[in-house]
């Protein structure tokens, strides 16, 4: 049994699979936010899986810079997303983005 | 680009495999339960779970700087910053969230399809099999070295940021049409 690129970027699907589910399917905001930062994670897994495996040694350091920065404009991404839950959830007193809906 | 040489060998040693197989086992269902908890406490403490159970992942395949920044910094700022909102808003109580409706449905097609999709371009694609020779770099010189805009750009981005969300938690907001009204109307 080996583990290889294959695997990894199975288990990376999968992942923005389930980030690109709750973008659809949940109402809540904070919960939306948390699908894009799988889904943000699900591509820096495939970053450094390819570098890892997929491409060469030389890219291995390429790769993980790459996840590096997605994962820094993730947390960004993540602090302005919260910050706008938290305007929806004091103007409507729910974290759900159809609240105002008659 | 010439491509000479081999690739680097999948994981073979059986306690890394399982490892590796275990972590993404976990990821899948930590993620998952993260999505589909209804009380949104539990939600954020399953997605740092996620963000753990990832730098655990890199730890078998990435640089060791990846891991520690991803344990230290992604992992608990994206936490503290949920937590504070939660602090902040439902004051950490357990709270349910609605009944399952039709989006449920529509987005679990919407997702099997994804996986499907990257699931057949996975099976159906042939990865290079050989490599450049040259000898790999650490990842502090690759990243001052080979990406300075990138890094200058993540600063300007990660400040846009932090300024946005300061200005957003401090903005006033309107009355309600609903009558929910707000109490950090500023007059």
């Amino acid at each position: 049994m080996t583990a290889g690129l294959n695997l990894v970027l199975v288990a990376s699907a999968a992942l923005f699979a389930v980030g690109a589910f709750a973008l659809v399917a949940r109402r809540s905001a904070v919960v939306m936010l948390l699908g894009t930062q799988f889904m943000f994670m699900a591509g820096s897994i495939a970053f450094v899986a390819f570098a890892q495996f997929g491409i060469g040694k030389i890219h291995s350091t390429a790769g993980a810079s790459v996840a590096l920065f997605a994962g820094a404009v993730a947390v960004a991404e993540l602090a302005v997303g919260l910050a706008m839950a938290a305007l929806i959830y004091r103007q409507h007193r729910s974290f759900a983005l159809d609240a105002d809906r008659g | 680009m010439p491509l000479i040489g081999s690739l680097p060998q999948p994981i073979t040693s059986a306690p890394l495999v399982l490892f590796v197989y275990l972590v993404l086992i976990l990821l899948i269902g930590s993620a998952l339960a993260s999505v589909l908890l209804r009380n949104t406490l539990y939600a954020v403490g399953a997605f740092a779970a996620s963000m753990v159970l990832v730098a655990l992942l890199y730890l078998a395949i990435a640089p060791f700087l990846l891991v520690a920044i991803q344990l230290l910094v992604f992992t608990t700022v994206s936490a503290a910053l949920l937590v504070g909102l939660l602090r902040g808003t439902t004051g950490l109580r357990i709270s349910s969230a609605g009944r399952l409706g039709p989006e449920w449905i529509i987005g679990a097609a919407v997702s099997a399809t994804l996986f499907a999709l990257l699931a057949l371009v996975l099976g159906a694609t042939a990865w290079p099999v050989r490599v450049c020779c040259a000898l790999p770099l650490s990842l502090g010189d690759t990243l001052t070295n080979d990406y300075p805009v990138a890094f200058a750009v993540l600063a300007v981005i990660l400040a846009s940021a932090a300024l946005g969300s300061v200005l957003l938690f401090a903005a006033p907001t309107l009355p309600s049409p609903r009558g929910g009204g707000s109490r950090t109307v500023r007059r």
